[in-house]
């Protein structure tokens, strides 16, 4: 019995060692992420997630970059820039610039990834966006390049900055090479990656040929990995044991609980992200749908307590919104009709628009469940009844397109562009799937905001379309929404105002 | 014998078509693959073209013979959410997901034959309640809440295991525990009442009253015989462990079938989706056939029958 027990403290003593040796920290200089949905590809050109795109703010430079303090475009691979006019553009390079295998970056290069993204043929996700404005690109000298638009395009700097990494001449020559490209990146970022496991983890090392005097700075850990943990609580437990450093997109109760222990602190920022309800105002579902008319509408937005979900539900940074946007946005004004918390007046509207026991539709969710089962209880406090349809995006964006869908609880997260033109496009073009309202005055509105590069006239547009969005009470704008991080305590990190964290930017605590 | 193993595999070739006849016309009852490859963002005219390219305006009779053919020929066709063919990615997935199915069944073993052996030593006393309530329980408990309190406990309180993974024998153990523990029950049980029937019977009576009254003796005569029916079911739990990991693989990061499967699900991954589920199925039918053989060999009234 005796060599019974020293033979098990034996092995628990090794046990406990080891399960402490085997994690990364500060000691080895790595620094590892917990992702929920997995990474199956490291070339930015081919993806659109937000895991993704964290992951190409390491990987990957283009022209431009969005600084995460103003949120303006500043110059990245690019030493200067000169709109010839509104649409010509025409970019200067910055010298001593090298890709991960050491080859300098050259003007043909920069040609070479604007023809192959915006070729429909390439199968980029970026590609459709940019071949809609780039008439062409031309190298004008070694390190001058000069782009023609189609049209004038106030996002072209936000379109290069998040939506274009630059590739090397003939990266996608052939099939072969392409596939290396997808799981061996040559990019220009800070980091390059040494090891990817698709849906499992990516392996990134410091670039040690990273030029220096950029806006990116000069990173300071070595080694960077992305490890996908579905699960919310093992990423908790992965955090409380020195597994994972770092934790993005963490629900308040699980950042407030856990950022109260020694093992991390709670950081909260701002995000981009909004969420909202749109409902079917064109009457695409059918003639009698409720929420053709206008009183219904505003019902449905006096109805719902937004105060309370953010304060109790959503915390952290949010904050109710008014209008169809995200307030940090260029053009999204908040002066517009206000729908203050007044069941009241809803089940007033809701008389008068021929409703007064209320009505029944289908709420279709996708995603932040339990602030759609409060805005659930809202409702049926004025007697309407909604009957959420729980379902996956794609099935969601399926019921869309054949015109099946009532209402349903929308997000956007803009890409983190603080533009009002990155969610009032998708929203309001007149061929979008998205566009529930179908109001011609409103669309044309957003589309001639994003036609010019005259700011004022865009501020103008944006008033006009936002106003008569709350006025028509097409939407009901919920709130902005909370960036919640979990960092560990030795990490010093500053939440970025468009919630895109830059990792580039942590730094171990001394 | 070879008549009977014969009429079994051509009833469980039947089971597995008719679930893959099955699962291929639900899952485009489901979901429209073509949207699923296009995007939540494109046009219905990229819709159309991507339906049109990847011959999903076919008949399905069609589309479900094509994919057949390719399966008897080895080409289990391409995911467009991994973007790789879906046999190299099944196989390199496959592993992880082998290794926790074999540690779980020794999980059960190793809990559950000792339980039902207590049990039926001791029918209706304090030991068997305990045995039966520790069986009950562990059929109660899901395997999502056992998993996050067994990291909690032995990965976060006391540190000695790792919290997720799957790089070493060590990642394997609390997943082998909460996987494992949901079989106890089953086999527990079959050998308690085994055991208690096998006591009962004369041969045993008769060893007894010529004197050979050691409990060692008595168990390895008796167990012979009490755990022909474990080892059949055994072999079908192995089955459900092998098509039944997504939760425990998904809590504890383990890159195993059942998180793939998990995944291609949330990414609409129709050919990686309906070759797991035919995977998942012949699985368990060729585990279901084996234990039929290993019952039928080891009781000849079964092939008599």
């Amino acid at each position: 019995m005796k060599k019974f027990a020293a033979y098990l403290a034996a092995g628990t003593l090794a046990a406990a060692l080891w399960s402490t040796a085997a994690c990364a920290s500060r000691k080895d200089d790595t620094l590892v992420v917990a992702i929920t949905a997995p990474i199956l590809n490291v070339d930015r050109l081919y993806t659109t997630a937000r895991q993704e795109l964290i992951l190409a703010q390491l990987t990957d430079d283009g022209l431009f970059d969005v600084d995460p303090d103003t949120l303006r475009y500043v110059p990245l691979v690019a030493k200067s820039y000169k709109f010839v006019d509104d649409t010509t553009l025409d970019v200067t390079l910055r010298k001593g610039v090298k890709f991960h295998d050491g080859s300098p970056l050259t003007a043909d290069d920069v040609v070479y990834t604007y023809r192959w993204t915006s070729d429909p043929k390439s199968g980029t996700n970026q590609g459709r966006k940019i071949h809609r404005w780039l008439k062409s690109v031309e190298r004008l000298a070694d390190d001058k390049v000069r782009f023609k638009l189609n049209f004038p395009y106030p996002l072209v700097l936000r379109d290069m900055a998040i939506s274009v990494p630059l590739r090397k001449r003939g990266t996608y020559a052939s099939a072969e090479a392409a596939k290396t490209q997808n799981s061996a990146l040559n990019g220009l970022g800070p980091y390059r990656v040494v090891g990817f496991d698709p849906g499992k983890k990516v392996e990134l090392e410091r670039f040690a040929g990273y030029y220096k005097g950029g806006p990116k700075g000069s990173p300071s850990i070595r080694h960077i990995e992305f490890r996908t943990i579905p699960d919310l609580q093992t990423q908790q437990a992965e955090l409380m044991t020195g597994g994972v450093q770092f934790m993005y997109g963490v629900p308040l109760d699980i950042a407030r609980n856990i950022g109260a222990t020694p093992a991390a602190r709670f950081v909260s920022g701002s995000d981009m992200r909004v969420d909202f309800i749109i409902m079917d105002a064109k009457g695409y579902t059918g003639k009698d749908d409720p929420f053709v008319k206008l009183d219904v509408r505003r019902a449905m937005n006096y109805a719902i307590n937004r105060k309370s979900i953010v304060e109790n539900l959503v915390g952290g940074s949010s904050r109710v919104i008014d209008a169809a946007c995200n307030p940090l946005m260029f053009g999204c004004i908040q002066d517009v009709m206000h729908y203050g918390y007044d069941p009241h007046k809803a089940k007033a509207l809701l008389a008068k628009a021929g409703y007064p026991d209320g009505f029944q539709f289908d709420f279709w969710v996708y995603r932040e469940k339990p602030v759609a089962e409060a805005i659930m209880s809202d409702l049926a406090k004025v007697g309407i009844k909604a009957r959420m349809r729980v379902v996956t995006s794609g099935a969601l964006a399926k019921a869309r397109r054949s015109r099946e869908v009532q209402a349903y609880f929308g997000s956007w997260g803009s890409g983190g562009t603080a533009d009002a033109a990155a969610i009032a496009s998708e929203h309001f073009a007149p061929k979008s799937n998205r566009n529930l309202s179908g109001d011609a005055e409103v669309d044309d509105a957003v589309i001639d905001a994003e036609q010019t590069m005259n700011d004022a006239k865009r501020m103008a547009d944006y008033t006009k379309a936002f106003k008569r969005i709350a006025e028509l009470a097409y939407w009901v704008p919920l709130y902005t929404t909370s960036a919640n991080y979990l960092v560990a305590r030795d990490l010093s990190f500053a939440s970025p105002k468009d919630g895109l964290p830059r990792l580039y930017l942590l730094k171990w605590k001394k | 014998m070879l008549r009977y193993a014969l009429r079994r595999l051509v009833l469980a070739l039947a089971v597995a078509l008719t679930v893959s006849v099955a699962t291929f016309w639900l899952l485009r009852a489901a979901t429209d693959p073509a949207a699923a490859i296009a995007g939540p963002d494109a046009t219905e005219e990229v819709v159309a073209q991507v339906r049109s390219e990847y011959g999903f305006d076919r008949p399905i009779v069609a589309q479900y013979w094509e994919w057949l053919r390719g399966v008897l020929s080895g080409d289990f066709g391409h995911s467009y959410f991994w973007r790789t063919s879906v046999g190299p990615l099944i196989l390199s997935h496959a592993p992880v997901t082998i290794e926790l199915a074999l540690s779980a069944i020794l999980v059960t073993i190793l809990v559950a034959l000792p339980l039902g052996i207590a049990a039926a030593l001791k029918p209706n006393t304090l030991v068997d309640r305990a045995a039966l309530t520790i069986a009950v329980a562990a059929q109660a408990i899901p395997n999502f809440w056992l998993g996050v309190m067994c990291i909690v406990i032995f990965a976060v309180k006391l540190p000695f295991f790792p919290v997720s993974g799957d790089k070493t024998w060590f990642h394997f153990v609390l997943p082998a525990i909460v996987l494992g523990t949901s079989s106890v029950p089953a086999v527990m049980r079959l050998t308690r009442t085994g055991l208690l029937e096998v006591m009962a019977s004369d041969y045993i009576r008769t060893a007894r009253a010529k004197g050979f009254v050691s409990l060692p003796l008595l168990l390895r005569h008796a167990l012979r015989n009490a755990l022909l029916p474990v080892v059949s079911v055994l072999a079908v739990q192995l089955g459900h462990k092998l098509g039944g990991s997504f939760i425990v693989e998904s809590v504890f990061a383990m890159n195993g079938l059942g998180r793939l499967a998990m995944q291609s699900v949330l990414g609409a991954d129709i050919p990686t989706i309906q070759m797991l589920v035919f995977i998942f199925s012949l699985t368990f039918v060729a585990m279901t056939f084996l234990a039929d053989l290993l019952n039928a060999w080891l009781d000849p009234r079964i092939r008599l029958s």
